[in-house]
């Protein structure tokens, strides 16, 4: 296997704006990120089943409200490495469950800057876990 | 012969925890239980392996059940984490997602859909380890 193969990460953006779509798409690219676009549902379904994602940004809604968190579980069930952000109307107790539910990293407002979106989602990619392992039998305080 | 799936059900109410105990055995679970974070914790200290940890927030404290699921977070290997609250907040919500606990179920709590879940999260655990 190449370099290149080993080490060109892989963005997944599925949102219904082409606006929104190629501004997220530049920030990715200029930090080094192929950066596959979807605008609906089918569409991501098949770039999933094409690529290999390292990171993903969803809207919460693609074709009708709330479509988008199911998309996202997809995701981080089939590359449960992947850091999933999703991008919402509003953060309440119901996004936040649905976030938790769907193994989403992280939820963002829809206003918030693209750059800052993929900053964040990038900065956590490599801070990693928080809480590092512990083994059974270990003091836990 | 396969070992049967742990399960650590933690709530300080006692019926609740017996219930749901009830209910997973009958799942074919091996259920302990605590009726509150300080239990809880001596539990998971104690080097009791589960495959899934369930449990609620408000117990000595407000919030508390994060501590448990902190805990079980910090564990290797890592059970699949469940927070059940009747009293669900931003603030208490936030943390949890933070934290990456696995799944959140709200009071009252429907039981296929926690049975469902945990048996989902605990498939998905064995496949990633």
């Amino acid at each position: 296997m190449s370099d290149t193969l080993k080490t060109t990460k892989t963005a997944l953006i599925v949102h219904a704006d082409m606006s929104v779509l190629s501004a997220f798409q530049s920030s990715f690219v200029s930090k080094g990120y192929v950066a596959i676009l979807a605008r609906d549902l089918p569409t991501a379904l098949l770039a999933i089943t094409q690529h290999f994602f390292d990171v993903a940004v969803i809207s919460s809604r693609l074709a009708e409200g709330g479509d988008g968190w199911p998309l996202a579980g997809v995701v981080h069930l089939v590359f449960p490495k992947a850091f999933v952000g999703v991008l919402t109307p509003e953060t309440n107790v119901l996004t936040l469950q649905a976030a938790i539910n769907n193994g989403v990293t992280q939820i963002f407002d829809v206003s918030s800057n693209p750059d800052q979106v993929v900053t964040t989602l990038l900065g956590s990619q490599q801070t990693g876990p928080t809480t590092p392992p512990v083994e059974p039998g270990a003091s836990i305080q | 012969m396969a070992r049967q799936p742990s399960l650590l059900i933690v709530d300080d109410e006692n019926n609740v925890a017996l219930t749901l105990k009830m209910v997973f055995e009958r799942e074919g679970y091996d259920v302990l239980t605590a009726n509150s974070c300080a239990g809880a914790l001596k539990i998971l200290a104690d080097g009791h392996v589960f495959d899934a940890v369930i449990t609620d927030l408000n117990m000595e404290k407000e919030n508390i059940g994060l501590e448990v699921a902190r805990a079980a977070l910090r564990l290797h290997p890592k059970p699949a984490v469940v927070v059940c609250t009747g009293y669900a907040s931003i603030d208490n919500s936030s943390a949890a997602l933070q934290m990456k606990v696995d799944y959140m179920a709200t009071k009252p709590v429907d039981l296929d859909e926690l049975k469902r879940a945990v048996s989902r999260l605990m498939a998905f655990r064995n496949e990633k380890q």
